[in-house]
């Protein structure tokens, strides 16, 4: 009995060779979602159906070839629709593209809307004019006059002080950039809709700047 | 003429009996007045020999006029008055050839005016000659004085004498002043004569003298002879009172212990009337003694008592003196009209200078320098947004690569202004010249003479080219020209370039025939690899 211990005992010393230690590749956006494909429709407005055709181009290569998402337009319902696929990099890159096509349909530029493709903290912040100040007729005509200025220049002047871009559609004001400075950009449009001449709003813009910069 | 005189008469006597208050009427007493001034006038007119009216005319002139009438004939009737009354105050004794006849006048009522004037007349004329004849008494006398003088011979005569002056110039400081001259000289001249008659001759002589100032008092001569005795009583010492007698309180005390001081030593000496010059000078100086010793022991005037209150000194008296005090204040300056053309040229002359006094800020020099402002760009800009952060990440994680910002682009161009400056000011003081800095950069080199190139001003002259011989020309072995060749060289040369050209060709043709064969028709092809 004891020597069947003991053989058993050496047998037990004779370790058999571990499997080997398994390797596991990272996830796949895909194999994330369960393999399941992922969608995002956004809706065309009119106005922006004919820059769309003409700058379809422009936003179809970024996001097909870089973000790896597959991207169309469907007519009838006028939408752009937007699909992961087997090889998408990351599972934000989809919400990222839909960003980026929902800042053109806003009314950014290509350029400045392909800065949230590129750069990760940028947003885009929409309020109205009513939501500051109600006003009514020629009033609201006059804000939204002070707010572009004359030829955009007080428009221009708070998107080159600032790092943002702005759009302002009748009565609603996008802002797109990174969150310190749409909260600058916001203040000064803020006053500007209350009233304060655009001069004042130069000099606040200034020592801002200067202090964002530094 | 007796009735004229008598009417006269009456006039005078209805004018002595009215009343005063009808004079201030208006009334028939102005005839009544008229007569009686043409009776005096008529009776005065003996006396007065300059007279240039005869009679004083009366009708149909008014009271001014006659009254102006009257004093052309008083006037000079007052002088000649005045100098027998002197003439009588110095010679008593003319006056009693007087008396006989005024005590006859004086004792008879009716006064017999014509006897009366001229007696007068005679009085006159009989006066003349006792004076002269008194004269020639005091004449006497005085030559008896003369002799004991005796020594003005030369400059006097019959009309001048020294003596005479000086008791003249003496009289009248006698009269002036006040003193007893007159006394003291008087008295031997009468002690010569009676006292008794010199009263009376005084008197009768102040009676005539009274008599003779105005005919007028003619009436009154008759009727109160008391006071004529009263007035004739009358002596020196009751004016201008006795030896004894302070006569005048206006004079100083000082003139008036002299006049005593002088009265003394003359009662206490009574024999000696005269004193020494001596003596004199010692009364003076008793006196001044005696005055600042009284001075001295009165009590002091309050300007010289040191510290004084106003209660101690008379009320506004410190107006009157000349006080002297310490002025701290400087006083204002008199504006007058040279001080303002003083002013007005100075200015003049400051304006055509320009050099005005005008206060300048001071500059005040920046410490640090001043921040970088960047300026609002109020124009779209041209990068994206992308772009822009693009831009800012390359900065901070790249400074090298960072395209250079507008800021940059500008440094550059001032440093490399500045730079060529500083060269261009090293060149012309040769002393801290620094050559360029080697900047490598392709540049094409030309060939030129090396003045122009290097120095502005050249100290050394030279020729020499900018570039090198190896780089003018590259060459090995021994180079020889075109005309230093022989034939056989030039053979070689002509040789090697044949077999060089030909090299050239060979290498390009068998490009050339492939393209050939390509292209064109297959028999020329063959027709071009036959031959």
């Amino acid at each position: 009995m004891a020597e069947s211990t003991k053989m058993e005992v050496e047998t037990a010393t004779v370790t058999a060779p571990l499997p080997p230690k398994p390797t596991f590749v990272p996830l796949t956006a895909h194999e994330m979602s369960d393999g399941k494909v992922q969608f995002r429709k956004l809706s065309v407005p009119p106005n922006r159906y004919s820059p769309l055709k003409k700058a379809w181009l422009d936003i179809y290569t970024p996001i097909y070839d870089q973000m790896k998402i597959d991207i169309r337009m469907n007519l009838k319902s006028r939408k752009v629709e937007l699909k992961t696929r087997a090889d998408t990099p990351d599972i934000s890159n989809l919400q990222r593209s839909a960003d980026f096509v929902q800042a053109f349909m806003l009314g950014f530029d290509i350029p400045d809307a392909i800065s949230l493709l590129r750069i990760d903290e940028l947003y885009v912040e929409s309020f109205e004019i009513k939501d500051v100040k109600t006003l009514k007729g020629e009033h609201l005509s006059r804000a939204i006059g002070r707010l572009s200025g004359k030829g955009g220049k007080t428009k221009f002047a708070i998107e080159n002080s600032t790092k943002t871009r702005i759009v302002i559609a009748d009565t609603r004001i996008h802002i797109l950039g990174a969150f310190s400075n749409i909260k600058v950009a916001r203040s000064s449009l803020c006053s500007l809709i209350m009233g304060s001449p655009a001069g004042k709003v130069y000099s606040k813009l200034r020592s801002v700047t200067a202090r964002l910069n530094e | 003429m007796a009735t004229v005189k008598d009417s006269g008469m009456e006039a005078l006597e209805k004018l002595m009996s009215t009343e005063p208050p009808v004079f201030l009427a208006p009334s028939s007493i102005s005839e009544v007045a008229r007569a009686a001034s043409q009776y005096l006038f008529t009776k005065l007119k003996p006396h007065n020999p300059k007279s240039p009216i005869d009679e004083l005319l009366v009708d149909g002139y008014d009271a001014e006029q006659i009254y102006q009438q009257i004093d052309m004939q008083s006037q000079p009737l007052l002088s000649s008055l005045r100098q027998e009354v002197k003439r009588f105050a110095k010679n008593p004794e003319e006056i009693s050839n007087f008396g006989n006849l005024v005590v006859k006048a004086t004792n008879e009522d009716d006064v017999d005016e014509m006897d009366m004037d001229s007696d007068d007349v005679d009085d006159e004329e009989g006066n003349e000659l006792e004076a002269s004849e008194s004269e020639g008494e005091e004449e006497e006398e005085e030559e008896e004085e003369e002799k004991k003088d005796g020594d003005n011979e030369g400059i006097e005569d019959k009309f001048f004498k020294i003596k005479e002056l000086e008791e003249f110039l003496e009289e009248g400081e006698a009269e002036e002043y006040g003193t007893d001259y007159k006394n003291n000289k008087g008295v031997p001249k009468r002690k010569k004569h009676n006292l008794s008659d010199d009263e009376d001759d005084e008197e009768d002589g102040e009676d005539d003298d009274d008599e003779e100032e105005d005919g007028e008092f003619d009436a009154f001569a008759g009727a109160d002879n008391e006071e004529a005795d009263k007035l004739g009583k009358a002596r020196y010492r009751d004016f201008f009172g006795g030896k004894k007698k302070e006569p005048n309180m206006k004079l100083k005390n000082v003139t008036e212990d002299e006049e005593t001081e002088d009265e003394e030593p003359e009662r206490g000496n009574q024999g000696n009337e005269k004193l020494s010059t001596h003596e004199k000078d010692r009364l003076k100086l008793q006196a001044k003694v005696e005055q600042m010793e009284k001075a001295n022991l009165d009590p002091k005037h309050w300007t010289m008592q040191g510290e004084i209150s106003a209660a101690q000194r008379p009320k506004n008296s410190a107006l009157e003196v000349d006080l002297d005090f310490e002025h701290n204040v400087r006083p204002a300056p008199v504006i007058t009209e040279e001080v303002t053309a003083s002013l007005e040229d100075l200015i003049k002359s400051r304006i055509i200078e320009a050099r005005f006094d005008d206060v300048q800020r001071a500059p005040s020099l920046p410490t640090k320098a001043k921040r970088e402002v960047k300026e609002l760009d109020d124009s779209k800009s041209k990068k994206g947004l992308a772009e822009v952060y693009e831009d800012e990440y390359v900065q901070k994680a790249n400074p090298a690569f960072a395209p250079a910002t507008f800021s940059d682009e500008l440094k550059k161009e001032a440093s490399i202004l500045f730079k060529k400056l500083c060269l261009k000011l090293d060149a012309l003081s040769h002393f801290n010249f620094t050559p360029k800095p080697v900047i490598e950069e392709m540049s094409i080199q030309t060939n030129v003479p090396a003045i122009a190139m290097e120095e502005v001003a050249p100290v050394a002259v030279t020729s020499e080219a900018m570039l090198a011989p190896e780089e003018i020309f590259s060459g090995k072995g021994d180079i020889k020209e075109e005309t230093e060749l022989t034939q056989e060289e030039r053979k070689r040369r002509r040789a090697k370039k044949k077999r060089k050209f030909k090299a050239a060709e060979s290498a390009k043709e068998p490009n050339k025939k492939a393209r050939d064969a390509t292209t064109e028709n297959p028999k020329t092809v063959t027709g071009s690899e036959e031959q």
